[in-house]
Order: structure tokens, then C-alpha cells, then sequence
């Protein structure tokens, strides 16, 4: 689970100009009015909004190295089901990561879910996001994004 | 009783660690309390109109004496303060239509440590509050009840462990509950929860549920549709996770009062169930993680190997039908419940006494129960729906002792399922949403009718008293039903008649109708002794009050109790 700032290279914006570069994150409808000139070959992400149908986007997915979900408010929870439908449903392998109102004690849930990047809101400290990923090390009772077998299925009965 | 694994007992005591983090953190600044607030919900810790109130969870009512001596330890040395009424100075605990037990004067500083010592026990309070998956509850009765189809509690272990700390359903639109029953009487109120799910064998003899969703009480009072008549057993965490999923994606939450399932459910009609449908084929079938959380027999050996009888539990020859006391032979017809062991019975320990609030006890008062399970229940406790406490593994040759030491300890009162054992919610003297006290009213009722013979000609009633349209106290499936409202910055209280659980007694679960504008609190125990008085002159044979509630309708009960007003006379004639 990595840390980010909005600058954070290599992501970046689309520019003022619309110019297609490598790694230009897009928003939906930005991707939307672009997707049939937007060349192929650029790493390229997509901010997704909290109420996207991830099956209406799946077949776009090849074509994203990052997706970022938005969280309106931390305790809105459909972001985690987005993700865990892209990494589990639609195979999606590239980044993951969680933006808007993102605080430290949402790391486990966000690593459990298949985020692999956060963008904390301003004034939060990665070091407590940090030390938040290191209390259940013996691991949970659910299969997840990092483990694929649940308890009942990964310890002998 | 289910016994945790090392796994378990570590898993619980990280949970203290970082939840002893996070309110560190809020002490010292670094968290607001705003942001601190759903982390310490979900914990068990809300923060109540005197102190903190903590929840530990019960999982599915399961108590042992050792747990329920922890518990009294921590009334007697956490849940204290110094000034104030006898009653505010702590001391007791509260248990819960959910089967779980409330604290009310913990100081929140303390409130790791409390965590510390629930852990020792392997007890918690993780998801009894928040907008997740809460506490699953049961039957009282689970393994033990001669009219049970499926014992339940393997299935409900299963699905707590599943559900704890859930990666994707820890922030969901709203607070969700689900109840599980195996046998034929409902004694968990399954219609009344997001999820109730129903055990049953198909013609093969194979397990599986029966499965409904949107039940709830609140400003909506909703049953639950039936939307899978059969998912098999080794099916129900995919089918479960389906039906969450729909929710979490698509729930509502613009309005706090329109987020729960219940609304999803009645807003989408068939198309939630088509799309909970979809969602469960697709875990199966085009899913990397959905077709592991397939339960495989031997986790369900595994987890119900927990559930066999007590060791102690040997063939005990029947006990012949004698003549007894009066009074004992009282407690027998109202306490004593039928076993599916020859030579055993279940037992309640009533916790609804005279000038005690309902569902309450002291540390004493837990102390003792403890011991009456050492001594004659295997050491083991169920917490019942109703806020009674059950011994379930009493030998019918032991029940005269049982009820002598019962007596000495106040739990003999012969009153399980007629008036006075009535569930309330603590109410406006502890909870900050409330709208009116509850436990005065509580008391009213139980002084009006403390004499015996006159409760038990009256018979079976289910009243259940709300300080609030949160609907703690259950008051929408009363036979009886009253709820506290604020008017003007007063206290009202709306009655209800007809209202069922959904156990036999009641019929089908089912809301029930209001008689009218709000009474005054000193009018409530005149209207209700005004609706039992219609129902002794109308009563036909051996009916109980629900039916003929239900067979003369709202009006002469209306009548009745608007005869019974005095305060609220003159504003029902403007």
C-alpha cells in the first residue's frame, strides 16, 4: 500500500490543452469524450465516481493502468465493493487507488479491497496509515484481494 | 458452546490494540471526534446522555459463567461513578432484545481497558453498533428445543466469523442485522430483521434457508420478503454477500431515515430480487473470490463439533408428574420449558421483577446467575429476545433445588410471557435518542399488575415499550405496543394493539394499528389495564389478547382507553 500526494508523479491531470501525454488520469466523462482518439499506447487512469456501474465500464479496463475510486465521505462505503468487483469480477491489475476523504484508519480495509495506493485528505499522516496496516498480522476470517482462500480454507479443520 | 481457536482469541485481542490506538489518538487530538465516532461505534461505544454506553457483543445469546463473571467484574469496577442517584452511580448492565449486554457508566478512558478484559474472555464489541453487519442473532432455544428442524448455531458462528471485520461491508448505508431460526416456532423474530433466514431440510433431507430481506421497525415498520424459498446450506455466506453487495452499491444514502434494506427492497421490488440474483450467479460462475467462501463440510464439522451436548449432558431417566406447590408448580407452568433430552428441561431466569427495570442486572445479580449455570446448566447461558436469561441444560430432577436457589436470587418471578415480562429499551433516563423515559412507564405497569393470579388469568401477552421510533423495545411487534414521543418537549406515548413477533402466539409477523392520539405518561397504565379489561369481558374461551385484539379490531379498544384519559381529555375534545 503506497501513500500519494495529488502530485505525486507520474500521474497527472488532463492538461488545459486536452493533449493526450503518458499518464494523464481522466475523469469518466473526460475519458468518455476522448476514448475514441486516445491513443492506446499512453498509461493512462480514470477516476471512477462513487456510483459507477463497474460492469457498464469493464470493457475499458484493458485500456486503464489506474483507476481511482473517490470517497465523498470516509464512512461511504460503495467504493470497496467497486474495487472488489474491478480486481476479483474484471481482472483489473493495474493501480487502485482511493482518493477524496481518505483517513489513515481506512488503510486495512482499502488494502483488503484491492486498493494499492491512497491519496490521504490534507493534515493525515501516512505514518499513522502506516502503523494502521500492522494490527491483525496473523490475518482476517474472509478471503480477499491479497488472499484468495479464506480462514476455513487456508488452515487445515 | 462454540470455543475460540488461537486464531479467534488473537483476532480479538488485535482488536483491542488498535482500537486502544484509536481512542489513544482521539484523547490526544490526533483524531476528532467526529472522525473518531464511527471507528469507536464500531466497538461497541456510543456516547450516551450520562457516559459512554458499551455493547458487547453475545454472538447468537451464547453466554458462559466465566463470561458472565467478567462482565460482572467489569460493572462492579468500571461501570461506576461517584455522584448521583443509587441508579446512576452504575454498577449494572442492560441486556438487549439482540441478545447483547449494555453498559452505561464506563468512563471512555477506561473503555481500552474494559476491551482488554472482555478479550481475556474471548468477548468484544466489534460490530454491535455502526453501519454494519451487527450481532447475528437466534432462538434461545438453538439446539435444545424439541419443535427444531436444524440447530442454528454452527451456521450463525459461521456467518459471524465471516461477517467480522468484513473487507468490503464495514460502511454501509445503514446499521444491518440478520436472525437465524431452525425450528418451527419463530423465537428470534426473523420476519423483523434486514435478513432473516429460516433453516428447513428439503424432501432430500438437505439443509439449506429459506431466506427473507427488508424486514425492519423504525419509522417503516416492514416484514421481510421472502426472496429464496431454498439456497443450500454450503451456499448461504455467497448468497448472503450477494444480497449485501446490492445493498452497499445501490442503498440509499441522501436520507438517513430511507437507508435501510427494507427501503431498497420495497422502492426496487422485483428487480432487487433479480438483481441479488444476478449478483449470486455471478460470484458462482465469473468471480475469482466468490466460489471460495463455499463452506466446505468440514469447516461446518468443524465449527459444529462446538455444538454437541455437554459432557455432562448423560441420559437422565424422566421425572414423574407429581403434585407440587402451588407456587412452584407456578414457576414450572411459566419457566420451565420443554427439552428435546429426555430428562431435561430449559429453564428461564426472569429479569423482569418488580421495581427492576427490565432486561437489567447488577453485578450481583450476574454473579449469581453465573452460579446457578455452574451449578445446574453445564455453565451455560442463552440471552433470550425478550431480555430474559435461559439455563439451557437443566435435569428435571434438579428443578426443585434449581427454583429454591432461583428464588434466593430473584430470577423466580413466574411471569415468562404474560404482561409483566415485557421488553423495554433503556429509554430517555439513559439514551440520548431517546424521546421519553420507558422505564417509568415500565414500572407503572409492572406495579398495576404485580398480583399473580390476576397476570395469569390474563394469560399470554407480549407488551414491548420504545423510548423512541428507533424502535429498540421492539414496541411495533407487541400485542401491546407502546412508543415514547416528544411534543412540545414532553413525553407521549402511543399505544399500539395487535402488533406480532411472528411466533405462533401472534400469527404472522405483522405491525400493530395505533388506538389513537398520544396518552399522557400518567394515563399509560390506565389504558392498558382499560385494553386488558375489553379483553376479559370479550375474550372467547381460552383466546389470548392478540386475538381477540385481532378479531374485534382497533375500535372498542380505542374506546376504551380514550375513557381512561384525563390530561389528554380536553385536547381530544377540541
Amino acid at each position: 500500500m503506497r501513500f500519494v500526494t495529488s502530485g505525486t508523479p507520474p500521474w497527472q491531470p488532463l492538461a488545459a490543452d486536452a493533449a493526450a501525454r503518458e499518464h494523464t488520469v481522466l475523469t469518466l466523462a473526460q475519458w468518455r469524450a476522448h476514448r475514441e482518439r486516445w491513443p492506446a499506447h499512453l498509461s493512462t487512469g480514470v477516476e471512477l465516481p462513487n456510483d459507477t456501474e463497474i460492469a457498464a465500464i469493464a470493457g475499458d479496463l484493458k485500456r486503464w493502468q489506474l483507476v481511482v475510486l473517490r470517497f465523498p465521505k470516509w464512512t461511504d462505503g460503495r467504493a470497496y465493493s467497486q474495487a472488489r468487483l474491478l480486481r476479483s469480477r474484471h481482472g483489473f491489475g493495474g493501480e487502485l487507488r482511493a482518493a477524496g476523504d481518505v483517513v489513515p484508519d481506512m488503510a486495512p480495509l482499502l488494502h483488503r479491497a484491492g486498493f494499492t495506493s491512497a491519496q490521504l485528505r490534507d493534515g493525515e499522516s501516512d505514518a499513522t496509515a502506516h502503523r494502521a496496516l500492522a494490527f491483525f498480522l496473523a490475518g482476517h476470517y474472509q478471503a480477499d484481494a491479497n488472499t484468495p482462500q479464506p480462514l476455513f480454507r487456508r488452515q487445515p479443520a | 458452546m462454540y470455543q475460540y481457536s488461537d486464531f479467534d482469541r488473537q483476532f480479538v485481542r488485535s482488536r483491542a490494540a488498535q482500537f486502544r490506538d484509536q481512542l489513544q489518538r482521539n484523547l490526544r487530538g490526533e483524531i476528532s471526534d467526529d472522525d473518531f465516532r464511527p471507528l469507536r461505534l464500531q466497538n461497541g461505544w456510543y456516547v450516551q446522555r450520562h457516559a459512554p454506553m458499551l455493547r458487547v457483543a453475545i454472538p447468537y445469546g451464547e453466554l458462559s459463567s466465566r463470561q458472565l463473571h467478567v462482565l460482572a467484574r467489569i460493572a462492579d469496577e468500571f461501570d461506576r461513578q461517584d455522584t448521583g442517584t443509587p441508579r446512576e452511580r452504575g454498577g449494572f448492565g442492560h441486556f438487549s432484545t439482540r441478545q447483547n449486554l449494555q453498559f452505561n457508566w464506563i468512563p471512555l478512558a477506561r473503555a481500552a481497558d474494559v476491551m482488554d478484559l472482555l478479550a481475556e474472555v474471548d468477548m468484544h464489541g466489534i460490530q454491535t453498533s455502526g453501519n454494519c453487519i451487527r450481532n447475528i442473532t437466534t432462538d434461545a432455544m438453538a439446539g435444545i428445543a424439541p419443535d427444531e428442524d436444524v440447530d442454528p448455531r454452527p451456521y450463525a458462528e459461521i456467518l459471524r466469523q465471516w461477517s467480522t471485520l468484513h473487507p468490503e461491508f464495514a460502511f454501509l448505508p445503514r446499521k444491518f442485522k440478520i436472525a437465524i431460526s431452525g425450528a418451527r416456532e419463530d423465537r428470534a423474530a426473523t420476519g423483523w430483521h434486514d435478513i432473516g433466514l429460516r433453516l428447513r431440510r428439503d424432501a432430500h433431507g438437505e439443509v439449506g434457508f429459506r431466506v427473507r430481506v427488508g424486514g425492519g421497525m423504525g419509522r417503516t415498520p416492514s416484514i421481510g420478503a421472502v426472496i429464496a424459498e431454498f439456497v443450500p446450506w454450503q451456499h448461504i455466506l455467497v448468497y448472503v454477500e450477494a444480497i449485501v453487495r446490492v445493498y452497499n452499491l445501490h442503498g440509499r444514502r441522501d436520507n438517513l431515515y430511507k437507508s435501510r434494506i427494507k427501503i431498497l427492497v420495497k422502492a426496487e421490488g422485483q428487480a432487487f430480487v433479480d438483481a441479488v440474483a444476478a449478483e449470486y450467479r455471478a460470484l458462482l460462475a465469473e468471480d475469482s473470490l466468490g466460489s471460495a467462501h463455499l463452506i466446505p463440510q468440514a469447516e461446518f464439522d468443524r465449527v459444529a463439533r462446538h455444538f454437541s451436548l455437554p459432557p455432562a449432558a448423560g441420559a437422565v431417566a424422566e421425572v414423574a408428574p407429581g403434585p407440587v406447590p402451588p407456587a412452584f408448580g407456578r414457576w414450572l407452568e411459566r419457566n420451565v420449558h420443554a427439552h428435546r433430552l429426555p430428562g431435561y428441561r430449559a429453564v428461564t431466569l426472569s429479569l423482569k421483577r418488580a421495581g427492576l427495570p427490565p432486561g437489567d442486572v447488577n453485578a450481583e445479580q450476574m454473579r449469581g446467575a453465573a452460579e446457578l449455570a455452574e451449578r445446574y446448566s453445564a455453565g451455560e447461558l442463552r440471552v433470550t429476545h425478550d431480555q430474559n436469561l435461559l439455563l439451557p441444560w437443566v435435569r428435571a430432577d434438579e428443578l426443585p433445588s434449581l427454583w429454591r436457589s432461583a428464588r434466593e436470587g430473584g430470577f423466580a418471578t413466574p411471569n415468562i410471557g404474560l404482561l409483566t415480562d415485557m421488553i423495554a429499551c433503556p429509554g430517555g433516563d439513559l439514551c440520548a435518542l431517546a424521546n421519553a423515559r420507558s422505564l417509568p412507564i415500565a414500572a407503572a405497569i409492572q406495579q398495576r399488575f404485580d398480583d399473580l393470579d390476576e397476570l395469569h388469568d390474563i394469560g399470554e401477552v407480549d407488551l414491548h415499550i420504545s423510548g423512541c421510533i428507533n424502535s429498540c423495545g421492539h414496541h411495533h411487534s407487541g400485542h401491546i405496543g407502546i412508543l415514547g414521543v416528544d411534543k412540545d418537549g414532553s413525553e407521549w406515548y402511543q399505544v399500539t394493539v395487535a402488533g406480532s413477533d411472528g411466533a405462533t402466539l401472534g400469527g404472522p409477523a405483522v405491525p400493530g394499528k395505533v388506538i389513537g392520539p398520544s396518552f399522557a405518561a400518567d394515563e399509560v397504565p390506565d389504558v392498558i389495564e382499560a385494553l386488558i379489561d375489553v379483553y376479559r369481558r370479550e375474550r372467547r374461551g381460552g383466546e389470548p389478547f392478540v386475538d381477540t385484539a385481532r378479531r374485534l379490531g382497533t375500535l372498542p379498544f380505542r374506546a376504551a382507553a380514550d375513557a381512561a384519559r384525563r390530561t389528554t381529555a380536553a385536547a381530544l375534545a377540541d
